[in-house]
């Protein structure tokens, strides 16, 4: 997996490429841990190139929007291929997060 | 006829890919799409990272069967292992309607198995857990 965040409009976006699963799940949190203790608040997770999710991802995902949620921070999610939102529709996902069609209209809603 | 493919790992975690890259060379030969090919990689890994994290009792090494089989209109695969018995109909159910906030962290690999298969059948015997999932393209 390899993660890229960048900035723009005062949301931080970061693409996930590749696998969010039991053996990249630690990262993904590490990166958002990073991320937060910075300041970050606002947040679009891309997943336009995440080809395969398990749930030690959802969980990982889950421990975040929780984090955020108390400081009163915003996950919102975009870009979801058929596979991966499948998994979301049966683990009850999709109801927990704002879900977009693309990184760009996840950034204009904020 | 089926065409069949086994598999044998041992009781470690990165065993898991070898099993996955298998299904995805399987799946490749015998065209079948992405979306079987990918509930199948999510079912192992699931599975496999329960057995091997938390269902032995010794810190030997233990061999763990896979059984692929191509049937008319489905894919099958059967795990044997002789790990604790667990059959995944009795897992408890997560509750997925909770907000956010109360939303609990596990549960939910089982789950998620349960709902990409068509079926699911699990037997034990003899010391041997027998775990059968099936789906249909």
């Amino acid at each position: 997996m390899e993660i890229n965040s960048r900035k723009e409009n005062g949301v931080t976006i970061v693409k996930i490429v590749g696998r969010l699963d039991a053996a990249s799940a630690p990262d993904f949190s590490k990166q958002f841990t990073d991320l937060i203790s910075q300041g970050e608040m606002t947040f679009v997770l891309d997943f336009s190139d995440l080809v395969y999710i398990s749930s030690a991802g959802l969980r990982s995902i889950l421990i975040v929007a929780q984090e955020l949620r108390k400081k009163s921070g915003k996950l919102l999610i975009a870009s979801l291929k058929d596979i991966v939102r499948e998994v979301f529709e049966i683990s009850g996902f999709i109801q927990l997060f704002e879900i977009f069609d693309t990184a760009d209209q996840a950034i204009g809603q904020n | 006829m089926d065409i069949k493919t086994k598999i044998s790992i041992i009781n470690q975690i990165p065993e898991i890919e070898k099993v996955c890259d298998s299904v995805s060379a399987f799946g490749e030969e015998n065209g079948l799409s992405t979306k079987i090919i990918f509930a199948f990689h999510l079912a192992l890994d699931e599975i496999l990272t329960n057995i091997i994290s938390y269902g032995y009792r010794d810190k030997d090494e233990h061999v763990i069967d896979i059984n692929l089989s191509l049937q008319a209109g489905a894919l099958a695969l059967e795990i044997l292992d002789d790990s604790v018995p667990f059959d995944p109909s009795e897992a408890p159910v997560p509750d997925i309607n909770q907000p956010l906030e109360e939303r609990k962290i596990g549960g939910l690999g089982i789950y998620l198995v349960k709902n990409l298969m068509d079926e699911v059948e699990y037997k034990s015997k003899d010391g041997i857990n027998r775990l059968t999932l099936k789906k249909k393209f």
